[in-house]
């Protein structure tokens, strides 16, 4: 399951900066899209502003078939404050590119992608990540509500993700 | 020898249906035929010649009424071999989009190109007298068309044309790059000459003029236009309940697998069973979103591997490395 968390995770991230290479954050002092997924990082209280923030949440099994079919909800929330230039009147605007960006990056053909194991690969081993043998799907994005957070607005996206565990796999 | 792993076999998921047109030689009672042994494999936006394009559809069902009858013999009677009484296929699905070609095929009978009129012109359902053709001359292609620099100032760059020959008393199928109505006799289509033209498949949008010619948005169904062909310009289609004609074509329906498996389905001949029919989506309020409903049943052709006559072949092509 993990392997098909971070595949969805590294697919959505490349596809996000190569929609807009700008949308960046830093983050333990490294520059990087601007796309993290909430608990592979330290924990926080704070929703950082620009940033598409995944978090798994549902889990499904079904063990019917040859290979277990695992569906896992991601929710992705973002928010933005508006530019501070303008005052935050353009906070609409920046939260419709947003959405305009996790749309596209997500409804792209295709909506599929090799699973991939990524344990090697971890704490800069230099590793190549190792090619599974089936893919990670998805179906569109579910878009929630606007809300608004004193200036601040906020969104929370849902994606369908599944897979199906392999022999062995973890 | 160092053999590699298979994964098992598990049931396709897919989400959506590609269609496909291309089109059956009326006169010769030819369809196209398609081989997945050698080109199942293509990329949906680029379908092998001369299939072309129709979108994506959605409500795709298709359903066998082939009856199996049980002979019998004996008393009491038993059960002792089994028979096709009868083989029929049908499939139904809607359009997403509405074209030249999903609106033909879905209304089953002759589709019209709404011709531009002449400014007298009598009313008429499906379009009055419509004014003169524009002649093409050499150096046409499939998406461009040769009209000399006086006649491309009569067009004007989004307008719709039909681009085919004058009707001239022929009998038959008639239209380009597929049949489009049949003509049982010139008394019938009122000896007019633009009457190809006003049922011709053979359409395009000019999207470009410079140098006496139109460049068109796409391909022409019936490819490179030969001389003796006519342009007329038209403002839409229009297609009725009734009619003598049946629309015939063949079928391809692709279906992606998330796991790099594909499902096709050819029908080499498939007729439509129903008049023009929508189906209605909800969006919000009063807002509707309205796909084209088509209802389809097959025609038998006769595979040459082993002489059986057959409706339609359903391709499966696996995903790699998987257990068969």
């Amino acid at each position: 399951m993990q392997n098909a968390r971070d595949t969805f995770y590294v697919t959505l991230q490349a596809r996000l900066a190569a929609i807009n290479p700008a949308r960046t954050m830093v983050l333990r002092g490294v520059t990087r899209p601007g796309v993290l997924v909430e608990e592979n990082e330290l924990a926080s209280a704070v929703q950082p502003a620009n940033v598409f923030c995944l978090h798994w949440t549902g889990l499904s099994v079904n063990a019917q078939g040859a290979l277990p079919l695992v569906g896992m909800s991601c929710e992705i929330q973002y928010a933005t404050d508006g530019d501070s230039g303008n005052g935050g009147m353009d906070r609409g605007r920046l939260l419709s590119g947003m959405d305009a960006e996790l749309s596209a990056a997500v409804s792209a053909a295709p909506q599929n992608a090799v699973k991939m194991n990524y344990v090697g690969s971890a704490g800069g081993s230099g590793l190549a990540p190792v090619a599974m043998a089936t893919n990670v799907f998805w179906g569109d994005v579910v878009f929630g509500a606007v809300v608004v957070n004193g200036e601040r607005l906020e969104r929370v996206a849902t994606v369908e993700v599944f897979s199906y565990q392999e022999a062995g796999e973890l | 020898m160092t053999a590699v792993g298979v994964v098992a076999a598990v049931a396709p998921v897919t989400r959506r249906v590609r269609a496909y047109f291309a089109p059956v030689n009326r006169v010769a009672g030819v369809p196209t035929v398609f081989d997945a042994a050698q080109t199942g494999a293509f990329a949906l936006g680029a379908p092998p010649a001369p299939w072309v394009d129709l979108g994506w559809c959605s409500g795709f069902v298709r359903k066998s009424a082939t009856k199996v009858g049980a002979l019998t013999t004996g008393a009491p009677a038993v059960v002792q071999s089994q028979v096709r009484t009868e083989v029929e296929a049908t499939l139904q699905l809607e359009f997403e989009s509405w074209g030249k070609l999903q609106l033909a095929l879905a209304s089953g009978s002759q589709q019209m190109n709404l011709l531009q009129t002449t400014v007298a012109a009598a009313a008429n359902g499906s379009g009055g007298v419509s004014g003169k053709a524009v002649p093409l001359v050499a150096g046409s292609t499939a998406t461009s068309l040769s009209v000399g620099a006086t006649a491309a100032a009569q067009f004007q760059i989004g307008e719709l044309v039909a681009v085919d020959e004058d009707y001239v008393a022929q009998v038959g199928f008639v239209g380009s790059g597929a049949s489009a109505a049949y003509v049982s006799s010139p008394a019938s289509v009122g000896n007019d000459i633009n009457y190809v033209r006003r049922v011709s498949l053979n359409v395009g949008r000019v999207v470009g003029i410079a140098g006496g010619m139109l460049q068109l948005g796409g391909a022409l169904l019936a490819g490179v236009p030969p001389s003796g062909m006519q342009v007329s310009p038209l403002v839409g289609f229009v297609d009725r309940e009734g009619g003598g004609f049946f629309q015939e074509w063949s079928g391809l329906f692709v279906m992606d697998g998330e796991q790099g498996d594909r499902v096709i389905y050819y029908y080499p001949r498939l007729q439509a069973m129903q008049g023009s029919a929508e189906t209605v989506n909800a969006l919000a309020g009063t807002l509707e979103q309205v796909s084209l409903a088509g209802a389809f049943r097959a025609l038998p052709v006769t595979d040459a591997n082993d002489g059986e006559t057959v409706l339609s072949f359903r391709s499966y092509l696996p995903g790699a490395l998987r257990a068969v």
